[in-house]
């Protein structure tokens, strides 16, 4: 145990342990260090006369730090997440599920397509003023639109200065209703941790 | 070309499939007679199954198990100078445990009788 290469070695898994839970409240990493310390330690002691080539064989036998600390991260960003309003956060959250599931890339998918329009509705509302012809709804005349086109016909567009409104009530429709979706599936994502 | 999984390398993908979907009742099992603390956990698991492969992925489950409230944690301070966070089983947990278990059981000698046959013929025990 007083072998300084030895104890190097287990700070240095410690380390990169920590650098690896980054993300975590500080609180939340000192208590899993411990836990995991304590675990090198007392198996360490077990193994009696402890050199190099035993403390390998336990650091391998724990598994490497950046394969341990996602399984506690995954939790805790998606317990965030579906705890939170924040668009940003909520697609974080679903894109980590996304590596892991199916059912987490079809959430991801709705968050990215549903954000997505949100935030076109919205540019549309902002760019009216400064290019009225070039936004609108199109219905009509072979030409059926909703948003930034050239469409060179002004008598089929439907809306005019109205569209602003419109596109800001849908935009703000479709920012809610993602936001209340993606919590909603998040509320179903379940991570197992890899065991191989 | 694309690349065909070895046959193989799916049979492990599945093993480990199995394993994933046992260890948290073989997690709260070993809980079942009381407090124990990780290494405990895991010596009593390496003991009665093979479901462990790295030592390390016990903690986020025992994690998880405790924000799901199905096992609660405290430290002790052991005689051997670092302390230990030992668990035990929340009423919660008792319950779910043993509900986990009756369905585990019931499903294995269910698809037991089916897939006997073929284990008499493994070569690889």
């Amino acid at each position: 145990m007083s072998h300084p290469n030895i104890q190097t070695k287990i700070d240095a898994y410690l380390m990169s342990l920590r650098r690896a839970l980054g993300s975590l409240p500080p609180a939340q990493v000192e208590e899993i260090l411990r836990e995991i310390r304590g675990h090198i330690l007392e198996r360490a002691e077990a193994a009696g006369e402890l050199d190099e080539k035993r403390l390998v064989a336990i650091l391998k036998a724990l598994g490497r730090p950046e394969d341990i600390a996602p399984l506690y991260e995954a939790e805790a960003l998606l317990e965030r997440a579906r705890a939170s309003w924040s668009p940003l956060l909520l697609l974080r959250g679903a894109l980590r599920w996304a590596m892991v599931s199916l059912a987490g890339f079809g959430a991801f998918i709705v968050g990215l397509s549903g954000y997505g329009a949100a935030l076109a509705l919205g540019i549309c509302a902002l760019l009216k003023p400064f290019m009225p012809q070039a936004v609108g709804f199109w219905w009509g005349n072979g030409i059926y639109a909703f948003g930034v086109a050239d469409a060179g016909e002004p008598a089929a567009e439907l809306l005019g200065w109205w569209i602003i409104p419109v596109a800001l009530l849908l935009g703000a429709a479709a920012l809610i209703l993602t936001t209340r979706a993606l919590r909603r599936l998040l509320r179903l994502a379940r991570f197992r941790p890899a065991v191989s | 070309m694309t690349s065909k999984p070895h046959p193989s390398e799916s049979a492990d993908n599945w093993e480990a499939q199995v394993r994933k979907g046992w260890l948290e009742l073989a997690i709260l099992a070993t809980l079942w007679d009381g407090k124990h603390y990780g290494l405990e956990i895991l010596r009593r698991l390496e003991h009665s199954s093979d479901l462990v492969v790295a030592e390390g992925t016990i903690y986020p489950i025992l994690a998880r198990l405790k924000k799901d409230g199905l096992i609660a944690s405290e430290w002790v301070e052991a005689e051997t100078g670092h302390p230990r966070k030992y668990y035990w089983l929340t009423p919660i947990g008792r319950r779910r445990s043993a509900a986990m278990a009756g369905f585990g059981l019931r499903f294995i000698s269910r698809i037991g009788s089916l897939i006997e046959p073929l284990a008499s013929e493994d070569k690889s025990k």
